[in-house]
């Protein structure tokens, strides 16, 4: 008993404190959130075309390298920081529709595998093309002197720029989930997730349909990337983490359901980040661990339909 | 007639090449037969069988994995560890490949991809087991199997071996049922055949050549490392694969042969192999979803 009581106190024991507690949720949260914006294009592009994108985590990548290179530009000037969240998620939206009209769109009736192996391949070239325009060195970019505080509340501090992730993630989802239930557009997109012949039948023009979402799923990426910027080590090897978190996500809380996405992300952000104080060896396995039982038990995600 | 004589100056001019190369080249060779068996065995799974798997390099790192704790902490004989590293890799197959094969087209390589990565942050983590990061080193085989030249021709011969069980396989009435299985499961279920378990046994079947493939090419290199069980390295296997053609039992070979050389020669002049890999893989899918054994064909044709 006293064995099992040193073990939980050794791994448990920050649970007596309070103020690592919030800081943890803070952190989980806020990671969750950009989780969030990457794994819900990475879900919309899924549920609409049936592609898993593996370049999503490069995409997010270029959109950090561009915050970097638009806020060293721009600064001092304080719209420095805004425009690079602007140039990273408009650039993002013009690679995106360049990959999907130029190489995506040849191979959707092709077999998964060659779906597969493009993106794979784009990951390998995106990869390189940084380390050619940008280096191999670590760049940092400076936090707007806005959001480089912190703030109190009750009894913690907490960094401002993680509270100001929070609070775009949520506009961003908010506006989301209105494209997606008040618009026509968004009507299609979620007709197209459930069946994509009926779409086409019925005189749906689904390539422009194809293209929109894998600009607008890129956008997501790239703006996750330059509000990552700030507090990650932009470097050449920045995607390989993200894809694979962004992918358990999506595939825990359904491929092509954005709230799932929401779900996925935040169970996962809070589980990185508590799973890691506690078990720091057992938290990247339990997570793939979640990851296969979801898919046996409800191989549609917790919030997606099934086929 | 002139099959008996391709084959007859195949196996002289492997001979010719375990005899003449300089060491650097006999350990490329022997790499191009071990990805042409890794391929291979893949592709039986995805050109005959349907089943896109995510996860191959699972089976190619555990039987990789099981020969180097057998050698190393098991203090076993190479050869007999040799012997029992496609066993245990056929034993992951099993487990992962019961679970898997209830699901079908995207979902089951997503299934496979996770039990991958599993297995992958295991190698890593358990590092009192498997070195974590730093892998498993110092492989040696020894006695007769010695020395670049006797290691060239122990591997090449045990690769066409396992070519020849696989292709045995796949021409055999078993095969036949794999193909109509993808091409028409539900037809397939219909005839009386059961799905699952052809599908099953295919898995165990493959993943049992992958971990022969993994534990060879852990002698050859003399070590092991997590990476083997990365993500990436599960799409080697369907590089290869698909440049030669999934449609050819061959065309793996080709693909494997292929790549093996150009990143031999790719690395030597510059250090963005992977631009040049990622470039080639982009522009074949698009412009060439056969494989290099389709411009054969095409050529025949005319």
């Amino acid at each position: 008993m006293s064995f099992l009581g040193d073990l939980l106190a050794q791994h448990l024991g920050w649970m007596n404190n309070p103020t690592v507690v919030a800081r943890q949720a803070l952190a989980g949260l806020s990671n969750g959130m950009l989780l969030f914006l990457i794994a819900a294009g990475l879900s919309l592009i899924f549920g609409v075309s049936r592609v898993i994108n593996f370049a999503h985590g490069a995409l997010f990548m270029l959109g950090a390298y561009l915050a970097a290179t638009v806020v060293r530009a721009a600064s001092p000037e304080p719209w420095a920081f805004p425009l690079a969240l602007a140039a990273a998620t408009v650039g993002m939206f013009v690679v995106g529709a360049l990959v999907e009209v130029g190489l995506l769109r040849r191979i959707y009736r092709a077999d998964h595998a060659f779906q597969l192996l493009l993106t794979f391949g784009l990951v390998l070239v995106l990869g390189d093309v940084v380390k050619l325009l940008w280096g191999r060195e670590d760049h940092s970019v400076a936090m707007p002197d806005l959001l480089s505080g912190s703030a109190r509340l009750v009894t913690v501090t907490f960094p401002v720029y993680r509270l100001f992730l929070i609070g775009i993630a949520l506009a961003v989802a908010l506006g989301l989930w209105l494209l997606l239930h008040r618009t026509r557009w968004g009507i299609l997109i979620r007709a197209a997730t459930l069946d994509r012949q009926m779409l086409n039948a019925l005189g749906v023009n689904v390539n422009a349909l194809y293209t929109g979402v894998f600009a607008l799923g890129a956008a997501l990426a790239g703006l996750a990337g330059a509000l990552a910027a700030p507090i990650v080590a932009v470097g050449p090897g920045l995607h390989v983490q993200v894809i694979i978190d962004a992918f358990v996500v999506v595939v825990i809380g359904g491929m092509g359901s954005v709230s799932g996405a929401l779900a996925g992300a935040l169970l996962v952000g809070l589980a990185n980040a508590f799973g890691l104080l506690a078990f720091p060896a057992l938290a990247v396995v339990v997570t793939f661990a979640v990851m296969a039982v979801v898919l046996i038990v409800r191989p549609w995600g917790l919030f997606g339909t099934p086929e | 007639m002139s099959r008996r004589i391709g084959w007859a100056l195949l196996a002289i001019a492997l001979a010719a090449l375990g005899l003449l190369l300089p060491h650097f080249w006999l350990f490329v060779a022997v790499e191009v037969v071990v990805f042409a068996l890794y391929a291979v065995s893949f592709n039986v799974l995805l050109g005959y069988g349907g089943m896109l798997s995510f996860g191959h390099a699972a089976f190619f790192g555990v039987g990789a994995y099981a020969l180097a704790l057998l050698v190393t902490k098991g203090a076993l004989a190479v050869p007999l560890a040799l012997g029992l590293a496609p066993l245990a890799a056929a034993l992951a197959a099993a487990g992962i490949g019961y679970l898997s094969v209830r699901l079908t087209g995207i979902y089951f390589a997503m299934l496979t991809f996770a039990f991958q990565m599993l297995l992958y942050t295991v190698a890593l983590k358990a590092s009192w087991l498997t070195g974590g990061d730093d892998g498993i080193t110092g492989l040696r085989a020894s006695g007769l199997l010695a020395g670049p030249r006797p290691w060239y021709f122990a591997a090449v011969a045990l690769v066409a071996l396992a070519l020849w069980c696989l292709h045995g396989v796949v021409a055999s009435p078993f095969g036949y049922v794999l193909r109509a299985l993808r091409a028409n499961p539900v037809r397939t279920q219909s005839l009386g055949v059961n799905v699952r378990a052809h599908q099953w046994a295919t898995f165990v079947l493959t993943g049992a050549f992958a971990g022969l493939a993994g534990a060879l090419f852990a002698l050859s290199t003399g070590s092991v490392f997590p990476a083997w069980l990365n993500w990436t390295a599960s799409a080697t296997p369907i590089v290869m694969a698909v440049l030669g053609g999934i449609r050819a039992f061959a065309g793996p070979v080709v693909g494997a042969a292929v790549y093996v050389l150009l990143e031999t020669v790719v690395t030597g002049y510059t250090e963005y192999w992977p631009l040049v890999m990622g470039t080639i893989i982009v522009a074949l899918v698009v412009l060439l979803p056969d494989g290099l054994m389709s411009l054969r064909d095409r050529g025949a044709r005319r």
